[in-house]
């Protein structure tokens, strides 16, 4: 084979057994999938420890991946900056009437924010902060509250732009303007599939709604609110002129104009948290790019993805069995692996499966990062559902329920995406062909 | 004495973290405007210098993360006493532990290997990025032995945690 040492069964044995282990006594994820790859790299003589720092250099050597903290710091910025209040209210003039106002008020800044921000996880701070408290206050239940905020926060990552978009662009080279695109139309499903979830909650426990907003508070909410929606706008539409990167420069620049001469709420300590944060969120996620990709490596290095697939491709799959395949492969690894590493790691042994059955690269992606971003409420490690539960101050397990039924109707609209490529196709087919070849 | 030190350290290397990601702007800015105006010329080096600065940004971050205790962990264990929890910690700390010095140790060997050798567009010595591995290494070392005092002290005498917040799960704030 490749005139190794080790057996690509050991290899795998010893890459997967340590890093599940380490990962089971609490040690970080990141470091796990390191030190996963020590044995091997020190018993094989082809190989030396100082693999695993070059491949971390190269994985971080990327101008592609530098998008992640711009976008996250022009999110960041603009929280800092104020636009937060006044897209809340914006969102419950649009929807305080509905049934179940502040819930649906909930769903609705989501999206809005979705469109500026990247991180389901910054999302899910930042609102559990607003929404929890004030609808316990309410009277809605708080395992109610806490689940909504979760599911909510998820599609952050799903409607562009998104950090998760970008690392699969940039990993398994598929165009990240195509992946924007293609998010948007799911991701607005899905917000929509939740607020009827809501609607559905509020008819049957009898939760407030707010009176109607006039169509001048309408107008004049919207109006402070435009500049800032228009953020999603320029990111994609610059996609024909500008790489990933530049146009995630370009939304930080637009950030800071916007928050320095539009709405004139960002102070000098405003700005160096915002920095801050940018960076401690940025390093921590990036980091694990790198130890992942190590990862990734030695399994390539020993074949093991093509070892796996060998009995899954003989169970003969079309395309939308393929699909289901791949769907419950991510659904399953997001419930234990953070989805950055599991992009690295499962996205790159799933492509030649992908590949087979001639499925689209586009495709192929949403529906690993759909299933994915369902990872983010899925415990033993949902993130954004830990966060919020960890604001809320209530277990993991009292939230689950509602949880779960709110996650029932999202996964009718993954199956949408599986087996309706069109819907995903449709948008970066529209707007720019040419991100499609 | 020690906790001082490490505790002026974090503070200058989260200062540091917010300057790197603010000087990020300049050089993707830079190279959008030469490419599109005639303001000023257009700068080869401008891309060069964006990756190696995010490089030490992310190792910036990794090295404070320890500190902090933001990278993302998967918790499957019930509510342990201060004693196991403390026994658990130093189990993980052990780990990563052997991580760091694998940094130092190989990170001396790579810094090494690019002693005398400059990177292709900015021309800078390739052992000003290179070193970033064994500084990380070594601040790892730093501030783990902190954090497992701690739990050693726990460990010993049933101390409750004191400076040990769990800030995994805001890791994302």
């Amino acid at each position: 084979m490749t005139g190794a040492h080790l057996s690509s069964g050991q290899a795998t044995w010893i890459l997967f057994g340590l890093f599940f282990g380490l990962m089971f006594l609490r040690v970080p994820i990141a470091f796990a999938l390191g030190l996963a790859c020590l044995p091997i790299l020190l018993i094989e003589p082809r190989l030396d420890s100082m693999q695993l720092v070059q491949e971390t250099f190269n994985a971080y050597n990327s101008f592609i991946l530098l998008a992640v903290p711009f976008f996250l710091l022009a999110a960041n910025l603009m929280n800092a900056g104020g636009i937060t209040d006044r897209l809340v209210r914006f969102s419950r003039s649009l929807v305080g009437h509905f049934p179940g106002g502040l819930a649906q008020v909930n769903v609705v800044l989501s999206i809005f924010f979705a469109g500026i921000s990247g991180s389901s996880t910054a999302d899910a701070a930042s609102q559990s902060k607003i929404f929890i408290e004030a609808q316990t206050k309410e009277g809605y239940d708080l395992s109610f509250s806490v689940a909504i905020t979760a599911v909510s926060a998820v599609l952050a990552v799903i409607i562009p732009p998104s950090i998760l978009m970008i690392v699969w662009g940039g990993v398994l080279t598929t165009s990240i303007g195509a992946l924007f695109l293609a998010g948007i139309i799911p991701g607005l499903l899905i917000g929509f599939v939740q607020m009827g979830t809501v609607h559905v909650y509020a008819k049957l426990r009898n939760y407030p709604t707010y009176p109607r907003a006039t169509f001048r508070e309408i107008m004049s909410s919207a109006a402070v609110s435009i500049p800032a929606l228009l953020m999603p706008i320029i990111i994609i539409g610059g996609k024909g002129w500008f790489t990933a990167t530049e146009s995630a420069g370009i939304a930080v620049i637009y950030a800071i104009i916007l928050c320095a001469f539009f709405y004139r709420e960002l102070s000098f300590k405003g700005l160096y948290e915002s920095l801050l944060e940018t960076g401690r969120l940025a390093a921590v996620a990036l980091f694990c790019v790198g130890t992942a990709s190590a990862f990734g490596w030695l399994l390539a290095y020993y074949q093991i993805p093509k070892a796996i697939l060998a009995g899954v491709s003989a169970w003969e799959l079309g395309l939308y069995g393929t699909g289901m395949f791949i769907a419950f492969v991510f659904l399953v690894v997001g419930c234990f692996l953070d989805a950055i590493p599991a992009i690295i790691i499962v996205g790159t042994i799933l492509q030649p499966l992908a590949q087979a059955v001639h499925m689209h690269p586009v495709h192929f992606a949403m529906i690993g990062i759909v299933s994915l971003a369902f990872g983010l409420v899925t415990p033993p490690y949902g993130l954004c559902l830990m966060i919020a539960c960890s604001v809320a101050g209530i277990r993991i397990i009292d939230a689950l329920w509602d949880t779960i039924l709110m996650l029932l109707p999202m996964l009718g609209v993954l199956a949408l995406v599986i087996f309706w490529p069109e819907m995903v196709l449709f948008l970066p087919k529209l707007v720019s062909p040419e991100f499609l070849k | 004495m020690y906790r001082k030190i490490t505790a002026g350290y974090s503070a200058l290397l989260r200062w540091l973290l917010a300057i790197a990601v603010g000087i990020l702007i300049f050089p993707v800015s830079l190279q959008i405007f030469s490419r599109y105006t005639e303001l000023i010329p257009s700068y080869i080096w401008t891309e060069e210098m964006a990756r190696f600065l995010f490089i030490w940004m992310i190792m910036i971050g990794a090295m404070l993360g320890i500190h902090e205790n933001r990278h993302f962990e998967v918790d499957v264990w019930p509510r342990l006493a201060p004693r196991p929890q403390a026994a658990l910690r130093l189990v993980s700390h052990l780990a990563v532990l052997v991580f760091a010095l694998v940094f130092v140790w190989a990170g001396i060997e790579f810094t090494r290997f690019a002693w005398n050798r400059i990177s292709e567009l900015a021309e800078l010595p390739l052992w000003l990025i290179h070193i970033a591995w064994p500084v990380t290494g070594v601040t790892w070392l730093v501030f783990l032995g902190e954090q497992a005092w701690d739990n050693l002290r726990t460990l010993i005498w049933g101390a409750p945690l004191r400076t040990e917040e769990d800030h995994s799960t805001e890791s994302a704030l």
